[in-house]
């Protein structure tokens, strides 16, 4: 296993990721690497999240991924959503938490806010 | 155009002509389409090489078909020695085709049927915007099966055809050679089935918990039950309820099982350009249909809060706390072509949220569902204050990030022409469109009750309604243009008027944002002869440089920017005026076959004497059929209030008497009975 996967769980079990209070259930990640499979569960409970290591639990909803695109969309590389449409990981489960993917991962490097963005040049009319 | 027919079950649908056959002809929008994708771009029969032509066409339901055929031209109908019916339906995700063949002749007949099959698995954006696309992927023939596949690196979309009857089977469709008895009829049913796979040849929808779609006798039940749960309409003027009975069975055609909440049901938007999710068409049919079928406002809503946006994302223009415009699944989005994998490019979409959470529960009394979504609501006022008010005036402004692939306007009016100075000039960007000030006025004030009666924040009920207050008074003083007395349609870059005179301003009063003072001369406006073409209010006025009868958002008349209009109206009193335009667009929707239509050609109605259709709009579209509902709750003045249902009914003379039985709410099922005022 990475210490780059290890480090992402840690900082997620220390108040990483922007969850809903609304949102309870489990999703296993199945990381696959060049040794093997890591086995790592996020349980969710009224938007608070624990993070465990261990067996193939039952889980709400399991990510089966391969370690490097792991990273990088936990690192905010490549958006999970159009990931999942490629089929460059698989789902099994609950689609309502590939879509919460998003908020256990950190947010796409260099976008802009809106009022930066708007002093910006563009190739707009203007 | 040839005459299209079509069968649906919410988000999957099939287009072809009216023979049945659907030819691969890119401009052509004809074939089964799933997930966004065309699994089907050509399915045609012959019978010893003949095309077949249609002898009659009937729809028992939104999800099944028939057509009866014969071989040859028309001229040669009264010789038919053969006819042919196709039956077809949609069901668990499949279109199923049921071909039988009669022969009406004394003696046993020999026969070649053949079936071409073929697809492209285009986009669906490809359609909507035709361009060059091709046949292509992979073929596989077997025994009683053909299979069509397209590949791109993991994503992978077949197409398995069976037969129940043997058929010589080949890459290009399959042959059967038969011989029918004398006055004998031969049958074969056809599967088609849409696999969207995964590399372990899994379906992705499957290993979702996703139930595919209902098969037929679930269907025929579900489809009964929700006409039956409605309110029923009775109407001195029968075109009223026609479109009534139309617009129900079309809302329930237009359900879909989302795959994030795979038990409950909610819109698409339209067909067949819009079969998905659609922010903004969503929540406003929601709104107009709240006091008819409110149930599917809670999936929406629930769904929409699902997909709020988290992070800052110039390639979906996505910012927290942001409602989603558009999600797509086909393969444009998959690769990032296309910016839809969901879309945030509309400013009007997360107002418009807080807006129907208010309504919902205003209606049902679900006061549950309000604390659920606090978060999403706060995030959601929030982002109009931190994400929307780029210019940091207090206004709600736009300007795409993504400048290749996202929308230009990110308002209801989303044509890249659509807002523009009464010379036709193009404003810069950002901009503020009117309408998108009245949503966010609305929002705040409606927050501020959910913040008092149900999340516990007095403070915050305060500060949003004294937010709220200001927004008015600067809005009723920035966008007024002082020399024709109306409402600017936006404001630009440099907090100009963008001064074309536009429906825009009809929905402020919608709204509740525009000044008692000034909403005599609105409503003059909107009924005035720039603005109202006879049917309706046009959605930009004569006289305006870039006004075309036939422009999208520049000169057509839209049912769902009437239904608003007509509510804003109402609001403020002018219920002559309201009537109005509910019994235009009412009138309007006969010539369709009581069909509301997404929007038609704003000629006068002098002109032309009857409503000339919009040649590319959706039908059925959901939040033009929403509309009938809302113009409904209109004429009988509905209105909840506390634990009760007001009715104040205001009917033009037309319509005779209005009675709205059994309607859902809070208080169980009320009646709601009007007659029309007496003319003087």
């Amino acid at each position: 296993m990475s210490e780059s996967v290890r480090a992402f769980f840690d900082d997620l079990t220390h108040g990483g990721g922007r969850m809903l209070r609304q949102v309870s259930g489990s999703v296993r990640f199945d990381l696959v690497h060049a040794r093997g499979v890591d086995h790592w569960l996020v349980t969710i409970d009224q938007g608070r999240i624990t993070v465990s290591q261990g067996g193939a639990v039952t889980a709400d909803t399991v990510i089966g991924a391969d370690e490097t695109l792991f990273l990088r969309m936990a690192h905010g590389e490549i958006k999970p959503l159009s990931a999942w449409l490629r089929n460059d990981f698989t789902a099994d489960g609950e689609f309502r938490f590939v879509i919460m993917l998003e908020r256990l991962f950190a947010p796409p490097k260099g976008a802009h806010h809106p009022r930066d963005a708007a002093t910006m040049p563009s190739a707009e009319p203007a | 155009m040839k005459r299209m027919v079509r069968i649906l079950d919410g988000n999957i649908f099939a287009l072809s002509e009216d023979n049945g056959d659907m030819t691969f002809d890119p401009p052509s929008p004809s074939g089964f389409f799933v997930f966004d994708t065309r699994f089907l771009s050509t399915w045609r029969l012959t019978l010893d090489g003949e095309q077949l032509h249609p002898l009659a066409i009937h729809e028992p339901s939104y999800y099944e078909l028939r057509l009866f055929l014969v071989p040859g031209n028309p001229t040669h109908y009264v010789d038919a020695k053969v006819s042919i019916i196709r039956d077809r339906w949609i069901s668990d995700s499949s279109f199923t085709e049921r071909l039988t063949v009669l022969n009406h002749t004394c003696e046993p007949a020999d026969y070649v049927l053949r079936i071409d099959i073929d697809s492209d698995f285009a986009p669906i954006y490809n359609v909507v915007w035709p361009r060059a696309t091709r046949l292509r992927g992979y073929r596989e023939v077997s025994e009683d099966r053909l299979r069509l596949g397209y590949r791109r690196e993991r994503f992978h979309r077949a197409t398995e055809i069976s037969t129940t009857e043997p058929a010589a089977v080949d890459n290009q469709g399959m042959t059967y050679r038969i011989q029918v008895d004398r006055q004998g009829r031969w049958s074969t049913t056809l599967t088609v089935r849409s696999l969207v796979l995964r590399p372990d040849g899994a379906d992705v929808r499957e290993q979702l918990g996703h139930t595919h779609g209902q098969v037929g006798a679930q269907l025929r039940h579900d489809l009964s039950r929700w006409l039956a749960d409605a309110p029923r309409l009775h109407c001195d003027w029968q075109p009223l309820t026609t479109t009534y009975q139309r617009g129900l069975a079309d809302l329930a055609g237009l359900r879909f099982a989302p795959l994030a909440m795979p038990h409950e049901t909610m819109l698409t938007a339209g067909l067949p350009w819009s079969a998905t999710i659609v922010g903004r068409d969503a929540i406003l049919t929601c709104y107009q249909t709240l006091p008819f079928v409110p149930r599917t406002a809670a999936t929406t809503l629930r769904l929409l809060a699902l997909n709020q946006g988290t992070v800052l994302d110039d390639f979906r223009d996505e910012e927290p706390g942001k409602i989603l415009n558009e999600f797509r699944y086909g393969e444009l989005a998959a690769f990032e072509e296309r910016p839809q994998s969901p879309y945030f490019g509309g400013a009007d979409v997360t107002p418009l949220f807080v807006v129907l959470l208010d309504e919902y529960e205003r209606w049902t009394g679900d006061g549950q569902l309000v604390r659920d979504l606090e978060d999403t609501a706060r995030a959601a006022l929030h982002w109009i204050d931190e994400y929307g008010d780029i210019r940091g005036d207090g206004y709600l402004w736009y300007r795409r990030r993504n400048e290749n692939s996202g929308a230009m306007n990110h308002c209801w009016k989303d044509s890249p022409e659509a807002i523009c100075y009464r010379d036709g000039r193009l404003p810069g960007l950002p901009r503020a469109t009117c309408e998108l000030q009245g949503y966010a006025y609305d929002a705040k004030r409606r927050g501020a009750r959910l913040a008092r009666e149900f999340w516990g924040d007095p403070a915050y009920a305060d500060r949003l309604e004294r937010q709220a207050e200001e927004l008015k008074q600067r809005f009723n003083r920035d966008y007024w243009v002082e020399d024709g007395e109306y409402f600017a349609l936006a404001l630009g870059p440099d907090g100009d008027h963008v001064d074309a005179l536009a429906s825009n301003m009809g929905q402020l009063l919608w709204s509740g944002i525009v000044d008692e003072s000034r909403a005599p001369a609105v409503a003059r406006h909107l009924l005035g002869p720039q603005m109202y073409s006879g049917w309706g209010v046009r959605t930009l006025g004569t006289g305006q440089a870039r006004y075309n009868p036939l422009g999208y958002h520049l000169g057509t008349v839209w049912p769902l920017d009437n239904a608003l209009i007509a509510a804003g109206l109402r609001r403020y009193g002018f219920v002559a005026e309201a009537g109005i335009i509910a019994e235009g667009i009412i009138d309007a929707a006969q010539h369709f076959g009581g069909r509301m239509p997404e929007s038609f050609a704003g000629y006068d109605r002098e002109l032309t004497r009857y409503p000339v259709p919009y040649p590319a709009a959706n039908s059925p579209q959901a939040s033009a059929t929403g509309s009938t509902f809302l113009l409904l709750r209109t004429l009988l003045g509905l209105e909840p209030y506390g634990e009760h249902l007001v009715v104040h009914p205001a009917i033009p003379q037309r319509f005779g008497r209005i009675e709205l039985l059994d309607i859902p709410g809070r208080w169980g099922r009320m009646d709601a009975i009007g007659n029309a005022r007496i003319t003087t």
